[in-house]
């Protein structure tokens, strides 16, 4: 059973494999030295299975009728692709890596294909024999492969789409291509007679009209003010300090958020040019906002004034150890138009001292809101 | 045709399941005063639920009553006699249409009560009062916001009872610190989930003063089964007598008594994560805690009149001796008030378990504190260490924790 | 699949060896005797065997689980387990029983009698079929490993986040925990499809979907379920584990995250698979009760859709889990109303079993016993559930033990009870002995006192007030008189122990049976479904010759005639005398596919993958390098074993053939 060049790869794998084991208990359980020799000992074992399957390709070839019987090789995609592999490589070391790696990729692939392309031809005298001894070596590796890819390809494609489209033709676009592919379906099923070539069609269009608008999307970029919030960072903490000037691109309407609706303990108003608060489960005002020790509280902030406002949030001082300069320890939401709201999430782990209570207010309007911390 | 012999056996089963099944219920019945019975409906909210369930557990019980009778029936009538094979009738659809609109009918009108009681629970126009529910491991944390026409002018904190007015309709904002609890007083209402990150509205109304109990609900860990809360209903002149207490300044122990001593090994050891409002350190600035730095979940009991309250850790233990407790739970609801009220004394204090929860808390809890241990949460605790006080310390500070009424 | 087709002599040009001959290099394991026998099989029967074998055993360690939480709650502040233990054995007893009993019980009982019962041969993929038992076994190998790698999973079968994260569960369990369902989901995956093909495609002629067995239908509905809530659990699983594993915070509540995430996505899986736990049972006693009642099922065609229809509404009430957590009182009470709605098709099927006994010659044999016992304990445990869609009463009782109470007469009571029935039923038709009826008269008796001992007060101990999960129970809040909650608690204890007589008693049966057991007649029930017409137990290939089907319950109707004029029931043949003349009129090639290695390879490289999660990147890729070793094997793996001879398909079309590559 077993031929000599199997012999090898197996006894090349058993080396890699109890090297393996011992790199993982003597240097280092999970080192890339361990996972190289594991891939070592995987791709041997392979190889090996290989060539047991094949019988080292000597079964096949009884050379003299393979001569008799033999065809001109069929033509072969593979040279090609494997020099678009290297031409890659080359112009991912003078660019970026991921041109790079992407070139390494098509190269093994187009490796692999070629030497298995190689070996089926000449297995036998029976092309169709061949052709699916072929399938039967590489189909495991060759199908989810390639399945993995698309998928890749459209996940991709379809997360340029929604970042390029606005929220809600995003939204939109997303009912209409799944009504679209609902229907399709629907009318395939009706049809059974329809079945074949209409719906091989139909996943061809789908597939090109993916490519079209995704890689007009991805060509495009993304959307304006995601565009400009990755320009200027807002995702950094340094986003949130009260100087800066913020841009005009946040979330305009913060109480439509569904993990919102039951988090918010208290939303402060600015409405006539006079400040007030209400809390959550009381209907009147309350002039102070009381918030539980170490415990993340949401408050909302609702400008119904014409012009812009800004929530700013007083937490006292702190002592820079450093410098002894004291600084003020507060936060504040980002400037709010007419009737939108922002939200904070305050953790305040220490109660004020008398000196320095804490408590909201909004520049340019009277009056403050206290916040207790018992 | 060769089978097997028929194997004759009592049919009595079915019957005496059946009388097994509502003899049993009728004896649940006959438990008295299981504290938390959720049968016994002491305020308004739940008398909501309890009247929902005299509707719905009756037509339950009957509907189960009439199917085992009938299958008794079946199973003794049609048991083999000898007849012959039946015909192979393979249905009826018009009862099978009847057996199945009669039951939809029936649950309609259950649905309708229903639905009346879902929205009817979850009014909160008229609440008169706010008090907010943390859940933490293991144990619950109240605080009253300012409510000045309830004479709360600086907000009250407190742990382990929640005290609340008589015939106020108290609105409780849950939420957590750090996993899911949920906060149930059966004989008050339904339960409710305190999620971190979201607050939960639970409405609460006692007709009479009493004390009622309550234990968390949703599985919160390793100490789940000690989570338990206490609720306290106190005459609207007995709560204003509560709140003033609440509100009285800290007095510091008089110097030279043990107490001081106290106040000094309580400063040294226990304001790391425990706060008592007004206290203040040797040098006169006031002693903050900084639970947040040593307890993962950010917060511990704040002890401010500590003694103002019946139990610790969690309601886990109770403050008071066993023949004391039992003066105040059994009190009527006339004198409820004042028993609860006047705290608890030296010669009242449950010595042993706080002694014992001083040497060494995580005996006598099962909680994440043991400090080797400690490598997911960065090194905080995730409930009281062992202190490694001495008995003297223990002394001392018994003494001291007695003057925080 | 196509099978190779080998090219015969004439068309090979003889220079040419023939490359057929190649491909035997890697060989398939020849049928042998002893454990390879078992350990390659790919034939339905052997797999069905080893599921509930596999499976019986996780039942006697989750009981023993069961029974440790009954010995520390009957006493107050009960010190035989700590507070850790507790939990560890509370979340592990369900989890076992869900996934690693009842599930694959019922999947022994679909994997060998579903071809059975629609006459066919094996699973549409045999060797998927192997592999979904290995992947179950390795699932539960995982799961159980725990205990001894630094403790089980602690967080509730529920797992509820964020108490199930790295800070809130530092030890390992909940990681194992993870996998193990991930990998025994996997298991389920594969298993549902292989039996909705099975079912749709290789049904006997003449079989339409109206005249298939209940039991067949109700396995059909549990594997549609199966494919549309376990892509539900297994992506909470994988958010779970990367949050666990990799430092992910889908359910940190410091990053944003809202903890009722988890809820929503375990309970949309958490609730159809209750019915995937109870079907089956449904399904076994809708094939006991005709026959002991000598009557068809009543109303068969409303028994069918009602199963389709509670699956479809399954689907639409899991917030009933949460009506406690915050939900709001729309959604509440949409819940509420949907809840109710599914008690509806469930109480059609009582009355339809009632209604099948009505007017029929009731035979008491154990089978029968516990079918009767599914039906009533069954009701009880369903009327309890309507007062559980009543949400505002269901604030009181959720998180009690009226809710163990509850879910324990609907899974003990519904699903145990039918599979015991199951047991009893077909035991002769699987190893050709019949099982004691004596000792089984004892097993019910316990069982179904002890049974009723254990859970019945705990209706009691809920609406007391006694919470769930609680590793203790404490006398504070025990209440006064003899009936409280230490009476009730002690009466639970001691009923547990009751009911594991009887479970003993049924184990001691199966000993005795196979000791030296009665040799079952071919027919010994008067059975009515096509899985009777094979021998007892079935040969390899099931049937000599694929039944034809006109009636629904076939085999009856094949022994039976109606009086024209009396209209009673006659018999003109007996069971042996029709299992003879299908012997007689044998078909000539029956081709079968040969037993394979690689699914167990597979699913051992699974199980090593999974663990590379807790032990780190080189364990992973060793495992990932024998699975993709083992696909490639499982590829290359020629049809037949050299062994057997190469049949071609029947000429006369009337076989379905088995795909060899499945």
């Amino acid at each position: 059973m077993f031929t000599p060049s199997s012999k090898y790869f197996v006894g090349l794998t058993g080396i890699a494999l109890v090297s393996a084991i011992l790199y993982m208990f003597l240097i280092n359980p999970s080192d890339l030295g361990a996972i190289a020799l594991f891939g070592v000992a995987a791709s041997s074992a392979l190889v090996a299975g290989f060539t047991l399957f094949t019988r080292d390709n000597d079964a096949f070839t009884d050379e003299e009728a393979v001569a008799a019987a033999a065809h001109a090789p069929g033509a072969s995609i593979w040279p090609i692709v494997f020099a678009l592999g290297a031409a890659l490589v080359l112009t991912g070391m003078a660019t970026v890596p991921v041109v790079f790696i992407l070139g390494i990729g098509v190269l093994f692939g187009a490796g692999l294909e070629w030497t298995i392309q190689n070996w089926s031809q000449r297995a036998s005298a029976d092309t169709a024999f061949n052709s699916f001894a072929r399938e039967r070596a590489i189909g495991a590796l060759e199908y989810p492969g390639l399945a993995a890819v698309g998928l890749a390809i459209i996940a991709y494609l379809f997360s340029r789409v929604f970042l390029a489209l606005s929220k809600d033709a995003g939204t939109i676009f997303f009912i209409v291509v799944a009504s679209v592919i609902f229907a399709i379906g629907f009318l395939i099923a009706l049809k059974p007679a329809m079945r074949g070539k209409a719906t091989v069609l139909v996943a061809v269009a789908g597939a090109v009209v993916l490519l079209v608008i995704g890689g007009i999307a991805a060509l495009s970029g993304e959307r304006h003010e995601l565009a400009v919030a990755s320009e200027e960072d807002h995702y950094s903490a340094e986003h949130r300090e009260c100087e800066v000037e913020k841009s005009e691109h946040y979330d305009h309407h913060a109480n439509n958020q569904v993990s919102l609706r039951s988090a918010v303990t208290a939303t402060i108003f600015v409405e006539d040019g006079k400040l007030r608060a209400q809390a959550i489960g009381i209907k009147k005002d309350i002039d102070t906002i009381t918030i539980p020790r170490s415990l993340g509280t949401t408050v909302m902030f609702r400008n119904l004034d014409e012009t812009e406002h800004r929530l700013v949030v007083n937490l006292g001082s702190h002592t820079v150890a450093e410098t002894g300069v004291k600084e003020k320890v507060g936060t504040c939401t980002q400037l709010t138009g007419k009737k939108q709201e922002q939200v904070l999430t305050l953790l305040i782990p220490k109660p004020a001292t008398a000196e320095e209570p804490y408590f909201f207010e909004v520049p340019g309007i009277e009056g403050q809101i206290k916040l207790v911390v018992p | 045709m060769d089978t097997v012999n028929n194997v004759k056996s009592p049919r009595r089963r079915i019957s005496t399941t059946l009388a097994g099944v509502t003899g049993l219920l009728f004896l649940a019945g006959c438990a008295t005063n299981a504290p938390q019975d959720t049968w016994q409906a002491k305020g308004p909210n739940a008398q909501k639920i309890s009247d929902l369930q005299w509707i719905v557990f009756p037509i339950a019980g009957v509907v189960g009553v009439l199917v085992l009778a009938l299958a008794g029936y079946i199973m003794f009538k049609y048991r083999d006699t000898g007849q012959p094979i039946p015909t192979q009738g393979h249905g009826k659809p018009t009862a099978e249409i009847i057996l199945t609109i009669v039951p939809a009918l029936i649950l309609t009108v259950v649905g309708v009560f229903t639905f009346r009681a879902i929205f009817d629970l979850a009014k909160t126009e008229d609440t008169e009062m706010i008090i907010n529910v943390t859940g933490q491991q293991w144990w619950w944390e109240y605080d009253y916001p300012v409510q000045t026409e309830l004479g709360i002018n600086t907000p009250i904190i407190s742990s382990g009872q929640l005290v609340m007015p008589v015939g106020t309709k108290v609105l409780l904002r849950e939420t957590s610190r750090d996993v899911i609890h949920s906060y149930w007083i059966p004989a008050l209402n339904g339960k409710k989930d305190a999620v971190p990150g979201r607050i939960h509205l639970l409405r609460l109304e006692a007709d009479k003063p009493g004390i009622f109990a309550g234990q968390c609900t949703e599985f919160c860990g390793l100490s789940h089964a000690n989570m338990r809360m206490e609720a306290v209903a106190l005459s609207k002149e007995d709560f204003a007598k509560w709140v003033a207490g609440q509100q009285k300044a800290y007095t510091s122990p008089a110097d030279g008594t043990l107490a001081k001593e106290g106040e000094t090994v309580f400063l040294n050891q226990c304001v790391r994560c425990h706060q008592v409002n007004g206290l203040k350190k040797a040098d006169g600035t006031p002693a903050l805690a900084a639970p947040d730095e040593n307890v993962y979940s950010g917060a511990a009991p704040n002890l401010s009149h500590l003694m103002s309250r019946n139990t610790f850790a969690g309601a886990m233990f109770d403050l008071l001796r066993k023949n004391c407790r039992s003066d105040v739970w059994d009190a009527t609801s006339e004198e409820f008030g004042a028993k609860y009220l006047a705290g608890v004394s030296e010669s009242c204090l449950n010595q042993t378990d706080l002694r014992a929860w001083l040497r060494n808390a995580p005996a006598m809890k099962p909680m994440y504190a043991d400090p080797t241990k400690l490598t997911k949460t960065g090194g905080k605790y995730r409930g009281m260490p062992n202190l490694g006080l001495t008995e003297d310390d223990i002394d001392k500070l018994v003494a001291y924790l007695l003057t925080l009424k | 699949m196509a099978i190779i087709e080998r090219p015969s002599s004439e068309v090979t040009t003889p220079a040419v060896v023939a490359p057929s001959q190649a491909l035997g290099a890697i060989r398939r394991p020849v049928a042998s005797k002893g454990w390879r026998e078992w350990l390659f099989t790919v034939d339905h029967k052997k797999i069905g065997i080893m599921y509930g074998v596999v499976a019986m055993v996780f039942f006697i360690v989750g009981g023993v689980e069961a029974l440790l939480i009954r010995l520390q709650l009957a006493l107050p502040d009960g010190r035989i387990l700590s507070a850790d233990q507790y939990n560890q054995m509370f979340t592990m007893h369900a989890t076992t029983m869900i996934f690693l009993f009842a599930m694959p019980m019922a999947g022994a009982f679909a994997n060998y009698f579903l071809p059975l019962q629609i006459g066919a041969r094996d699973v549409a993929f045999p060797r998927l079929n192997a592999l979904s038992l290995w992947l179950l076994v390795i699932g539960g190998i995982v799961l159980n490993a725990s205990w001894f790698l630094g403790g089980a999973a602690d967080g509730g079968w529920f797992m509820y986040a964020p108490n199930s994260g790295p800070v809130f569960s530092p030890s390992n369990g909940v990681d194992f925990w993870v996998l193990g369902l991930q990998i025994a989901g996997i298991a389920s995956l594969i298993g549902s499809i292989n039996l909705i093909v099975t079912v749709l495609n290789m049904r006997a002629p003449g079989m339409t979907l109206m005249k298939m067995p209940v039991f067949t239908w109700m396995i059909l509905v549990v594997q549609f379920l199966l494919v549309f809530s376990l892509p539900v659990i297994t992506v909470a699983l994988v958010l779970l584990m990367f949050q666990r594993s990799y430092g992910a915070t889908f359910f940190d509540v410091s990053q944003g995250a809202d903890p009722l995430l988890w809820q929503h996505l375990f309970w949309i899986f958490g609730h159809p698979e209750v019915y995937v736990l109870i079907l089956p049972g449904f399904g076994i006693i809708s094939e006991v009760l005709p026959t002991f009642s000598r009557k068809p099922l009543f109303g068969y065609p409303f028994v069918v859709f009602s199963g389709a229809s509670i699956g479809l509404v399954g689907f639409g009430v899991w917030a009933h889990h949460m009506f406690a957590a915050g939900l709001g009182p729309v959604s509440v009470a949409v819940f509420s109303i949907s809840t109710m709605a599914i008690a509806i098709p469930t109480g059609v099927k009582i009355f339809n079993w009632l209604l099948t006994m009505w007017g029929g010659k009731i035979w008491y044999t154990t089978a029968m016993k516990f079918a009767i016992g599914l039906v009533v304990l069954f009701t009880i445990g369903g009327l309890s559930g309507v007062t559980h869609s009543v949400a505002p009463s269901d604030t009181q009782q959720t998180d009690t033990y009226y809710i163990v109470a509850h879910f324990h007469y609907v899974l003990f009571g519904g699903m145990v009870f039918g599979l015991f029935s199951g047991f009893y039923y077909w035991w002769p038709k699987v190893f050709g002995k019949l099982l004691n009826e004596k000792l089984g008269s004892w097993n019910f008796w316990f069982m179904v006192i002890g049974m009723n001992l254990t859970f019945g007060p705990m209706h009691i101990l809920g609406l007391q007030g006694q919470p769930r999960r609680m590793y203790v129970w404490t006398e504070a809040r025990a209440g006064e008189g003899l009936f409280n909650f230490g009476f009730w608690n002690m009466v639970s204890s001691i009923g547990s122990f009751v009911l594991s007589i009887g479970i003993l008693f049924f184990l001691i049966n199966v000993v005795i049976t196979a000791r030296n057991g009665k040799q079952a007649p071919a027919d010994p029930w008067d059975a009515r479904t096509l899985e009777w017409l094979a021998t007892s137990p079935p040969k390899e290939h099931n049937f000599d010759r694929i039944p034809v089907v006109h009636h629904l319950d076939e085999f009856f109707h094949r022994k039976y005639e109606e009086d024209a004029n009396t209209h009673t029931m006659r018999q003109i043949a007996t069971g042996e005398d029709l299992i003879r003349a299908e012997e007689a009129a044998a078909d000539s090639d029956i081709h079968l596919p040969g037993p394979s290695y690689w699914p167990l390879v597979l699913a051992i490289g699974v199980g090593v993958l999974g663990l590379g999660v807790v032990y780190g990147t080189p364990v992973m890729v060793f495992g990932a390098a024998v699975v993709l070793l083992a696909s490639f094997g499982w590829v290359l793996e020629p049809s037949v074993p050299e062994a057997i001879d190469y049949a071609s398909p029947d000429g006369d079309g009337h076989s379905k053939e088995i795909a060899t590559h499945g």
